[in-house]
């Protein structure tokens, strides 16, 4: 086994060190999340313990990979 | 001098900002006035709705055509379609949930992207089996390790296979193993389960913090290992 793979099983086992919230909230969130991150402002100040919850969660992780995406291509 | 410069840009960013978010507040503002008036103007901004959902599950489905590749390009443009017609359905139950604090086109995205992806997950994961036995796991069986293996991994891997057989419930264990290690996505395996999303991340935070907290009382520093190399 790899360090790297070691180190992805167990960032999966143990999850993030920092309070998150769940993914009801990080749904609710997301679209005022990600516009707050494409304005540069400290989205993570304002929407505490959703960027852990991005760190924890692989589902709600590619869905804001996805809106991030699109939203930025809208700003265009 | 430099104090009257710095109020003036602070002035002139901020009038910008009022306009970018009067010019929001006013796009959404009229899809919501669209989609709650009657006859022809709800026809047409459900017309464009549903267009605004199309966009986005077609950019989804592109995103992850390469974890499906035993697909057509029409079974795919499919799915995309289908998550579009659920997630107009879903837009127009929530439109009173909307508060205004993102533009309506990005909130409504939200609703399509996941709509799109939770299909594309389970359509990945349709037939395979799922291992849901507790005592059918071996965490790292298959891990052969380097023979320069520290033995502080070595010790770190024996700790974490204890911590998850002692600390945690069958259903913790059962959840977080398919989860974390098997890779299964979320919400493949609250369909299997009868279960919901938000009711196994709850579970799975629930695991991983009693997991931390178990390594934690036997001395175990975890930050090193879980550091990016």
């Amino acid at each position: 086994m790899e360090r790297r793979d070691t180190t992805r099983i167990l960032r999966g086992l143990l999850g993030p060190a920092a309070p998150e919230v769940g993914c009801d909230t990080c749904f609710e969130e997301l679209d005022r999340f990600v516009e707050l991150e494409l304005a540069g402002e400290d989205a993570e100040a304002a929407i505490p313990g959703l960027r852990a919850h991005l760190e924890g969660c692989p589902a709600c992780r590619e869905e804001h990979v996805s809106l991030l995406a699109l939203a930025a291509g809208e700003q265009r | 001098m430099s104090t009257v410069t710095l109020r003036g840009v602070e002035a002139g960013a901020s009038e910008a900002a009022v306009t970018a978010r009067q010019l929001q507040d006013d796009e959404s503002r009229a899809w919501l006035r669209d989609l709650r008036a009657d006859g022809a103007v709800r026809d047409d901004a459900l017309a464009r709705l549903h267009e605004l959902l199309v966009r986005a599950a077609r950019f989804e489905v592109a995103r992850r055509r390469v974890t499906l590749p035993h697909l057509r390009g029409d079974e795919l443009d499919d799915i995309a379609l289908e998550a579009a017609d659920d997630a107009l359905m879903s837009v127009l139950r929530r439109l009173d949930d909307f508060r205004g604090l993102s533009r309506f086109s990005t909130w409504a995205y939200k609703f399509a992207l996941l709509e799109a992806a939770v299909k594309l997950r389970k359509r990945a994961w349709q037939g395979r089996e799922i291992p849901l036995e507790p005592e059918a796991w071996n965490l790292f069986a298959s891990a052969r390790l380097a023979p320069d293996t520290e033995a502080e991994l070595a010790e770190l891997l024996g700790a974490v296979e204890r911590g998850i057989a002692e600390a945690l419930t069958p259903h913790q264990r059962r959840v977080l193993v398919a989860l974390a290690v098997d890779g299964v996505p979320i919400d493949v395996l609250a369909d299997r389960l009868g279960s919901t999303r938000g009711a196994l991340y709850k579970t799975l935070h629930d695991a991983r913090r009693k997991l931390r907290a178990q390594l934690a009382e036997r001395g175990i520093a975890l930050e090193e290992w879980l550091e990016e190399s």
